[in-house]
């Protein structure tokens, strides 16, 4: 039964196998060599000093191992050794070599391997800088780590438990029993693989995915040093490291999601950078639990407050991150989600689960054994305190995240529902709204306190000068977001509030950062961060309120609407609009005209050009003009086509066009249309109205004679400016034989043949055909997005602000 | 008390007020016989496509109008129309989930939601709702 394959490249992946059973042995023994190192650190100091020793060898061990399977991997996938079924499914062999690492992230083992990674080298770094608590944070990160090392393992215990999957599975164990694996040189017939997901095919999506499961990694780090504290008993030494954690976790997590915002703008045709889709959700709430653990740890480290939410914010924050890996791989998500990941089965689902569950654990273990004995303050914190305000805030931020969490894990409670009560719970019809007016208030709130506390100190506050600061700012804020309200055109009063609130902390923030602060660099942190914050929901309030629609379609319906529905149809927003090649189309303050596609044999995409005018309207003058390329990859065998916009970047705006459909070289072929007198028969550049039948004949081609019957069809041809002229094209019977006589409308390219009469139908059949190119076009949407670079340089801004912030707790 | 623990109290106090009043905007997993019974009201429906019927989508005469035929999980045929362009690769759906309401007897459609088969791996697809 053993055949002996031929053209295999069997090395590479049996090193990697090796490497993943390394991986997980290594972490394994550091694990419980750091446990044991913990459990005599008091009875045996040289023995524990051993373990030690022999924790931080196991997990050098592993980080190489890690560090190894990702160079087999890539070295797979480089060399496009299709046998390996990873390398098969995930790339070909016109993929670009830039796109070659996003094969990592499409299939569920490479981004298990980049997580486990990413927390390998910081683990290193907490391991030679952790100090008195390394043996306790390095348990943690090395139970982590062997947790996550067995999602590579691709163990079966008997025929149906599988632990894990490696990507270094043969095609022809993945898939036993296809017949072609039965002939030993079976790589003959396999020349390319299936090719990476068009959409992964973007340079957002070559450097989103690292980034993100960075963030992931980072948030292990704050986990490890609280449960280390709780473990240890003494609530001191973790506060600056996970201070400083928290910092870079949550200036790289927030890039990390903002990097995903980025990329749904570019390349997505969601029409807009965040649609509170469920996979966004998922990795937007950890980052709110983690900056609201962030602020009370401050808290604590000024006041030696708010110690125990610390603990279960920062907790919770891993414990979310694994919540969102469980939502987005297995595919619970399924109907309610955009995002193309696959559902890995239930095998992977149970894993997570037990995973959760085992991180649940540990985290509730370690709070209820120091449960009486976390020290508290028995005093109340005045009103005044800057602690009393950001304990507030960061309340806040966590019932944020619950509404969030909720909603999004419709599908993972509904079923219990459905039990209950029989009802079949679905998410809101509108899911942006539904998020957006409640997310508003947190917003408002968020903003408000950004503004203000920054100007109370902590313990006690002395009202007299921070009500005068805040005087000041808040009414130079007034100003600001009447101003900006105004000419914004901003009347719903909830985003009003939100307006005067972002401008609020902006203003407050400046001015803090160069009136009290002076501009010292090194203290800016927090005011940096806030400001940029403060200008990301600026520029998210003003770049989603005033979204215009330029492509909005309002040309008459054809179909039949009774009165209700008109109302209805008038509401409803018809956002595609036709371009037919070089028919100016107004959008906007623009004309768009389509001037056809472009390829290249180096790109896989056809590129469909529309150029874009803008009119004076008083002088008639040009006073822009500009090409855009929407491309897309088409399909051409099912003329389907997977597309991405184009944007034209203003510094106050972007112009953002993508294109739906479309329809190129349209064939010179007679078409059949019934029509009765009035019908309208629609063409590329126009349209034809059938006025009716006509018995005079003027058409110096057709000859009367004798007992001829003869007749015309009246069609009046409109373009869009209006009527271009009449085509009559005759029908006549002659010796019992029916001819037809066509006739062409030579500046449209439209030729008409009256091919029947349908007598008791009252109706002609009509035969028309226009001249080829007229009849290509787009089908595209036009969106205009104001402001949409405040949203990313508050990001860039509040992330500069966490840098900052960093730099200064780590010269300390 | 402490003052602290009031603001908690009275946040979640309101929290739970916004949780409770935000069920109110989940819609419901429907049939199409279920969703007629009450016109007008948007709820989801998931179904299959009906490839016996035919689909209509003509963008030269309007590019925002694209009707097909949906059976659902209780094998009711409906007519739907989106008002949107024709969702790519809606033949080789396996499942559709339709965001929308009954009405004169067609499924008014204002969001698209499939699931296709990949050889080896499935894909979802949304197209955007196009109505408000």
């Amino acid at each position: 039964m053993d055949t002996q394959f031929v053209g295999e490249h069997l090395w590479p992946g049996k090193l990697g196998h090796l490497f993943v059973i390394s991986t997980f042995v290594g972490a394994l023994f550091s694990a419980f060599s750091y446990w044991r190192a913990v459990q005599t650190e008091k009875t045996d100091a040289y023995n524990s000093h051993s373990w030690q020793l022999m924790g931080r060898n196991g997990f050098v061990l592993h980080a190489a191992s890690i560090i190894g399977i990702f160079f087999a991997l890539y070295y797979i996938i480089a060399n496009h050794l299709f046998e390996y079924h990873y390398a098969w499914q995930h790339s070909s062999l016109a993929l670009r070599s830039k796109y070659l690492l996003s094969c990592f992230w499409e299939g569920s083992e490479g981004s298990f391997m980049l997580w486990t990674l990413w927390n390998s080298i910081l683990g290193l770094v907490v391991m030679s800088t952790a100090k008195l608590l390394e043996t306790r944070t390095m348990a943690i990160i090395s139970l982590v780590q062997a947790i996550l090392a067995t999602m590579l393992l691709g163990f079966y215990f008997g025929p149906d438990v599988k632990v894990g999957s490696t990507p270094f599975m043969l095609l022809r164990e993945q898939m036993q029993g296809a017949p072609i694996f039965s002939s030993p040189n079976y790589m003959d017939f396999i020349k390319d693989g299936n090719g990476l997901n068009p959409l992964l095919q973007n340079y957002w999506m070559v450097i989103h995915p690292p980034v993100l499961f960075l963030g992931f990694a980072t948030t292990l780090m704050p986990f490890a040093y609280c449960v280390a504290a709780l473990w240890k008993g003494e609530y001191e030494s973790f506060v600056k490291p996970t201070i400083r954690w928290s910092l870079f976790s949550g200036a790289v997590l927030g890039t990390g999601i903002m990097m995903g915002g980025a990329w749904a703008y570019e390349s997505l045709n969601f029409g807009g950078y965040w649609a509170w889709d469920p996979v966004e959700n998922a990795s937007l709430v950890p980052w709110l639990t983690l900056v609201a653990g962030l602020h009370t740890l401050l808290v604590y480290k000024a006041t030696k407050r708010s110690l125990i939410v610390t603990f279960i914010l920062l907790l919770l924050t891993y414990l979310l991150v694994w919540y969102s890996t469980f939502l987005t791989r297995t595919g619970v998500l399924g109907k309610t989600s955009v995002h193309a990941f696959t559902g890995e089965g239930s095998a992977l689902y149970w894993h997570l689960l037990i995973v959760l569950g085992v991180l649940l654990v540990l985290s509730i273990a370690a709070m209820t054994a120091r449960w009486k004995q976390l020290p508290r303050i028995k005093t109340e914190e005045a009103t005044s305190s800057r602690e009393f305000w950001m304990f507030i805030g960061s309340i806040v931020l966590l019932l944020s995240a619950v509404q969030i969490s909720i909603t999004t894990s419709i599908p993972v409670w509904s079923p219990l529902v459905k039990w209950i009560s029989g009802k079949d719970v679905a998410p809101p019809v509108d899911v942006m709204s539904h998020y957006n007016n409640i997310q508003v208030w947190v917003a408002i709130i968020i903003a408000m306190l950004s503004a203000t506390i920054l100007y109370l100190k902590f313990k006690q506050t002395g009202w007299a000068t921070v009500l005068k600061r805040w005087g000041i700012t808040g009414g130079i804020a007034l100003v600001m977001a009447g101003l900006v309200g105004y000419a914004q055109k901003i009347t719903t009063w909830q985003y009003d509030l939100l307006l005067f609130s972002t401008c609020f902390a902006i203003v407050a923030n400046i001015y803090y950062a160069i009136a009290i602060q002076k501009a010292k660099l090194k203290q800016l942190g927090p005011s940096v961060a806030h400001l940029g914050f403060a200008m990301l929901l600026l520029g998210i309030l003003i770049s989603s309120y005033n979204k215009e629609v330029m492509s909005l379609n309002t040309l008459g319906v054809t179909f039949d609407l009774s009165k209700d529905d008109k109302m209805k149809a008038a509401k409803e927003n018809r956002e595609n609009v036709l371009l037919f090649r070089d028919m100016p189309v107004a959008m906007g303050e623009y004309t768009a005209t389509f001037r056809g596609d472009s390829t290249s044999p180096s790109d896989p995409r056809t590129f469909f050009k529309v150029d874009y005018e803008r009119v004076d309207t008083a002088s008639k003058a040009v006073k822009e003009r500009f090409r855009l390329y929407p491309d897309a990859f088409v399909n051409t065998k099912e003329r389907n086509l997977i597309s991405s916009p184009a944007t034209k970047h203003y510094w106050n705006k972007d112009v953002f066009t993508y294109v739906n459909s479309y329809q190129m070289g349209g064939e010179e072929k007679f078409k059949d249309y019934t029509v009765h007198q009035g019908d309208s028969i629609f063409l590329g550049t126009g349209y034809l109205v059938f006025k009716g039948f006509n018995k005079e004949v003027n058409n110096p081609a057709y000859k009367p004679e004798e007992g001829d019957v003869a007749v015309t069809a009246d069609l009046a041809y409109f373009d869009l400016k209006g009527v271009k002229g009449m085509l009559r094209p005759v029908y006549y019977i002659h010796d019992k034989f029916d001819n037809q006589i066509e006739d062409t409308l030579k500046s449209s390219g439209v030729t008409a043949r009256l091919q029947k009469i349908l007598p008791e139908q009252n109706a002609a059949l009509i035969q028309v055909k226009q001249e080829s190119g007229k009849n290509d076009y787009v089908v595209l949407k036009a969106l205009l997005f104001p402001y949409i670079n405040l949203v990313w340089l508050g990001v860039i801004v509040m992330v500069i602000g966490f840098f900052i912030s960093l730099r200064n707790r780590l010269s300390y | 008390m402490k003052k602290t623990h009031i603001v908690v109290l009275v946040l979640v106090a309101v929290a739970v007020c916004i949780i409770v009043t935000m069920f109110s905007d989940f819609s419901t997993y429907e049939t199409f016989a279920s969703a007629s019974k009450q016109p007008g009201k948007a709820f989801h429906v998931i179904g299959y496509l009906d490839k016996s019927m035919a689909m209509d989508y003509d963008p030269v005469k309007d590019p925002n109008h694209f009707t097909f035929y949906a059976k659902d999980k209780s094998g009711g045929v409906t007519k739907v129309i989106f008002n949107g362009e024709k969702p790519r690769d809606i033949e080789k759906s396996e499942q559709i989930v339709m965001k929308g309401y009954v009405e004169g007897g067609a499924f008014h459609c204002t969001g698209i939601q499939m699931k296709c088969p990949s050889k080896y791996k499935q894909r979802d697809m949304t197209v955007s709702g196009n109505a408000s």
